[in-house]
């Protein structure tokens, strides 16, 4: 999330009720909430469908969301609702989940780099989501124990060991990549 | 511990290597035009309105748990008094042909007592209609002068039950 954006002018434009808050939430947890969603969903094209579900819940809840303690979590627990509504339906849908779609990518120059995506995204959707969900926000996102359990609702020795196990499993995984 | 941290750290490394999607302008245009359209459509929501609303939707609950009680209850009751209640009652006012239960002699207390006759009897009417008349003929004879007091102050014109001071 943009940090330098600060709470305070979010709220004030949700209280005037300014249209341009919309870009202010844009800019502000888009980036984050496209990462969650890509994690839970395993799926680009789902990924982007939940996100614009959970912008126009975000609109409708807006008053809410300027009452909010924490904003950052208010939002994320629209997502993280939308994206299991989403997997419910889906579920429905189809009896077989194929996960082909590539929502992980590796930067040309790189050798091999729809392998080793294609690698480190079949590891990372072999774990359970409560601990993909971890390992992605604290290793793609950049975020701190505190921070992910603030978000997600959760303590932080449960976030830890999310992680402590998660990377147990990847460590397994990957380890004729790595070495 | 330390090589553990090692571990982690060289697959933190590697994953590192590979990077999210991150969400497209044209992801952003459309994504928030919606939001817009959502945001035009959605009025803003008074502060009074959230208390009310849910002060509505309780009275809205408890009208319906009500009604559902009452139907319920309409329903249990409609059972009984296609004739089982009657049998049932007339079978109890008899204390010999009650079966041995627990507490009897309360039992049949309670039987005794709901045999008390009550005012509606016709022979506590026909008493109190002859007490009635009683009262007048003597008042006329007396000239009407002034009216009699009652004994013992009671009144005369409510009936006295054999044995019972009281209706309750």
């Amino acid at each position: 999330m943009d940090k330098k954006l600060p709470d305070n002018m979010l709220r004030a434009a949700l209280a005037r009720n300014d249209p341009a808050a919309v870009e202010l939430i844009w800019d502000r947890y888009a980036g984050d909430l496209f990462a969650y969603l890509l994690v839970v969903l395993c799926s680009r094209h789902d990924a982007e469908d939940v996100l614009q579900t959970v912008f126009v819940r975000i609109v409708q809840k807006r008053h809410r969301l300027a009452k909010a303690h924490r904003m950052d979590a208010y939002v994320y627990r629209i997502a993280r609702n939308e994206a299991f509504r989403f997997i419910g339906r889906r579920k429905k849908g189809r009896t077989i989940e194929a996960v082909t779609e590539s929502w992980l990518i590796v930067p040309e120059g790189k050798p091999e780099p729809n392998d080793l995506a294609e690698q480190l995204q079949a590891a990372l959707v072999s774990l359970p989501q409560p601990q993909r969900e971890v390992i992605v926000m604290k290793i793609y996102r950049q975020k701190t124990f505190l921070e992910i359990s603030g978000l997600l609702g959760l303590s932080q020795n449960t976030v830890a060991s999310r992680y402590r196990y998660g990377m147990e499993k990847l460590r397994t995984l990957l380890e004729n990549l790595t070495l | 511990m330390n090589e553990k941290d090692t571990q982690n750290e060289q697959i933190e490394h590697f994953m590192r290597k590979a990077h999210l999607h991150k969400p497209s302008p044209e992801l952003k245009k459309r994504i928030t035009a919606e939001a817009a359209k959502a945001w035009n459509q959605t009025s803003p929501e008074l502060s009074w309105q959230v208390p009310v609303r849910r002060l509505l939707v309780s009275a809205a609950a408890a009208v319906f748990v009500i009604w559902l009680t009452n139907c319920s209850s309409d329903y249990a009751v409609a059972r009984w008094r296609s004739g089982g209640l009657e049998i049932a009652h007339q079978q109890s006012l008899d204390p010999d042909a009650l079966p041995e239960i627990p507490y009897n002699p309360l039992v049949r207390h309670l039987v005794s007592t709901s045999r008390k006759p009550s005012i509606t009897e016709a022979s506590a009417l026909r008493s109190y209609a002859e007490r009635m008349l009683l009262i007048l003929d003597e008042a006329q004879q007396n000239g009407a002068s002034k009216p009699p007091t009652p004994a013992e102050g009671r009144s005369y014109l409510l009936p006295t039950q054999s044995g019972h001071d009281s209706y309750s």
